[in-house]
């Protein structure tokens, strides 16, 4: 079966290296990052991921911004969406909510345990 | 905190003594220097203020003495020598501060607040424990960025708490170290404080728990949960999910062993030596907008792009294990929230803020603990009850703007559709679009209470059958009966856990379409 491969899409380098190691230490996942919205969305159609964790807030196009632009391309369309966010409020959630994504991890995460997360998020079958 | 004030000159007592009260301190005076070496060896002091003209035992001798007898309690010396020798003499007998009289009161209370700080476990210049936000030198209380109103001895309890976060503090000992000893109160008047500094904090949405009695033994500050979990999150997560979350995991990514845990807070590290400079570079974003903001040239654009630089720092901090960094960061996102113009008060608070913040960052050079292995996370779609709540319609009324922020969130997750309300004068217009299925209410609110709007509705025909639960910090059974008479359906006091919130809206909607079919 081939190996699942992630996007975490944040302009945090700092979250997109701990993500990464977090991940590559306890799967044979590989993982991709991007530094804002317009080149996860150009990353997405590119490399068609298993799954793009989307950071909620980045300058110029916020994660839902990103998020519609994803919808909007076929190729990026049914990919599943877990956004990241410190400390989500009610009305965050209840946006992340009516968008349709399929789950949001707030900050901070201990990311050897991201791997267990987007598994029971997505019901992947391993 | 509790200061052993030891001085003969009255006037100066009487000045000290106002000064110090002022700033919530304690103050036991004596007047001699073998009364005081009586008070300092029996009681227990956070500071010693030392004239060292004193009669009987002078000020040098008595701090010696203490030190001697290996007391190591903070000693600051006031004497109108101000000769080179006589504070080398002053130091080297022990204290750890000396001020020349006359003194500037103000400058005496940060000499005295700075001691105070290097003799605590938590040295930085605001005390924090999860929301909760205390500034010593404002004397100003915070939980969630929503100010908490005090006594004096409310303050005094809950600083003492925060301070001594790390162990129980019984009666006796809140007693001793919050009372000068010349007062006798008893343990019912601890109680009594207890129990109304808990009202408080629950008012501004901590849990009924906060403060925790450990029964028979005495009081601490509810451990915080850990990092990334939120209760009401872990509730739903609990709901939801099977015991163990990572059962279906194991054996395929199997569980995490030290050896990886080690490794991982060794990468933290590496990786905080990398970026603490860029943190410290988003702090600079949010000092310049301090300083627009003590300037009054502070636009609300920029005020959002602080908010969101808070937003991001909080994120990184913590995903970093940095939580006091993170902590401090939340503090700042939220009161980076308010309406400009920003009051005096609330940019007073941000300026501390940020140089607590400046300083957690500036002085962590390594990383001791790795965030917590449970993670937040949120499927939308999942209902625990049951798909059958799908749609039902919740309308809640509360004036209390932050509490009524948190109660969608409980109940969202059992598939309830929620509106909340603030303004009780709106209820009739938005009772009549959101239709909803049942009505949640507070009782105190401005200009008309819910016992008022109960009453109203029952009087109506279109809404006489709407199920009402009310949902109070109130808890005497007047109230609760005032509400039954009102024609309420059922009674909750607040904190309410969300599972019990969900429970009683369904058990009041079978009865009422139970009571539908029977017709």
């Amino acid at each position: 079966m081939p190996t699942k491969r992630i996007l975490i899409v944040d302009d945090e380098e700092s979250i997109q290296i701990v993500v990464q190691f977090g991940i590559q230490m306890t799967t044979d996942w590989v993982v991709l990052a991007a530094s804002s919205g317009s080149k996860g969305i150009q990353m997405a159609r590119t490399e068609r991921p298993d799954v793009i964790l989307l950071d909620a807030s980045m300058p110029e196009m916020d994660g839902i911004a990103t998020f519609h632009a994803l919808h909007s391309y076929p190729e990026t369309a049914e990919i599943p969406v877990i956004f990241l966010t410190a400390k989500a409020q009610t009305s965050d959630q209840k946006k992340f909510s009516d968008l349709g994504v399929s789950g949001v991890i707030t900050k901070p995460f201990n990311s050897l345990y991201l791997p267990d997360r987007i598994v029971k998020l997505l019901d992947w079958s391993l | 905190m509790k200061i052993l004030l030891v001085e003969d000159d009255e006037v100066l007592i009487t000045v000290l003594t106002k000064s110090l009260t002022a700033q919530h301190y304690i103050v036991d005076v004596v007047k001699d220097g073998e009364t005081g070496w009586t008070y300092g060896a029996t009681f227990e002091y956070d500071l010693i203020l030392l004239d060292i003209m004193l009669p009987k035992l002078d000020g040098i001798r008595l701090c010696q003495r203490f030190r001697a007898e290996g007391y190591t309690t903070p000693i600051l010396l006031l004497t109108a020598q101000n000769s080179c020798t006589a504070k080398v003499n002053g130091l080297d007998a022990g204290a750890d501060d000396y001020v020349v009289k006359p003194f500037d009161a103000p400058e005496l209370i940060a000499r005295i607040r700075a001691l105070l700080r290097r003799s605590q476990v938590n040295s930085f210049p605001l005390l924090t424990w999860g929301d909760l936000l205390l500034n010593p030198s404002t004397c100003e209380v915070s939980y969630n960025s929503q100010p908490l109103t005090l006594t004096n001895k409310e303050y005094e309890l809950l600083e003492l708490m925060m301070r001594d976060s790390q162990h129980l503090l019984s009666a006796d000992e809140i007693l001793d170290r919050l009372w000068s000893s010349d007062e006798f109160p008893s343990e019912a008047t601890v109680r009594s404080h207890i129990r109304r500094l808990r009202q408080k904090l629950v008012a501004v949405g901590a849990p009924a728990d906060f403060i925790t009695t450990v029964h028979g033994r005495g009081y601490c500050l509810k451990a915080q949960e850990p990092q990334g979990e939120d209760p009401s999150e872990v509730t739903t997560s609990s709901e939801m999910e099977p015991l163990n979350p990572l059962s279906e995991v194991t054996g395929i990514i199997g569980d995490r062993s030290s050896e990886q845990q080690a490794q991982y807070l060794a990468f933290l590290n590496q990786l905080w030596s990398t970026s603490k400079s860029q943190c410290l570079e988003q702090l600079g974003i949010l000092l310049h907008v301090l300083q627009s903001l003590q300037s009054g040239t502070c636009n609300q654009q920029l005020q959002t792009q602080a908010q969101q630089t808070a937003h991001k720092l909080a994120g990184t901090l913590g995903t970093l294990g940095l939580t006091l960094g993170m902590q401090l960061a939340h503090q700042l996102e939220g009161l980076l929230g308010s309406q400009l113009p920003m009051p005096v008060q609330r940019v007073e608070m941000l300026s501390a803020l940020l140089l607590a913040l400046e300083q957690a960052i500036q002085n962590t050079n390594s990383i001791h603990h790795a965030p917590a292995a449970a993670i937040a996370s949120i499927a939308p779609s999942s209902s625990p009850v049951g798909d059958s709540n799908m749609g039902t319609k919740v309308m809640i009324v509360d004036d209390d703007i932050e509490y009524l922020r948190s109660l969608p969130q409980l109940l969202e997750p059992w598939g309830f559709s929620v509106t909340t309300l603030a303004d009780p004068l709106e209820f009739w217009s938005v009772l009549e679009a959101m239709s909803p299925d049942v009505l949640v209410l507070d009782v105190n609110m401005p200009q008309i209470n819910g016992i008022e709007l109960c009453q109203a509705l029952r009087n109506n025909l279109t809404w006489r059958r709407l199920p009402v639960l009310f949902l109070s910090i109130m808890t005497d059974m007047n109230t609760q009966n005032l509400a039954f008479s009102a024609g309420a359906d059922d009674y909750l006091c607040k904190p309410v856990v969300g599972k019990d919130l969900a429970n009683r809206i369904l058990n009041r909607l079978k009865r009422v379409s139970a009571w539908v079919e029977s017709y």
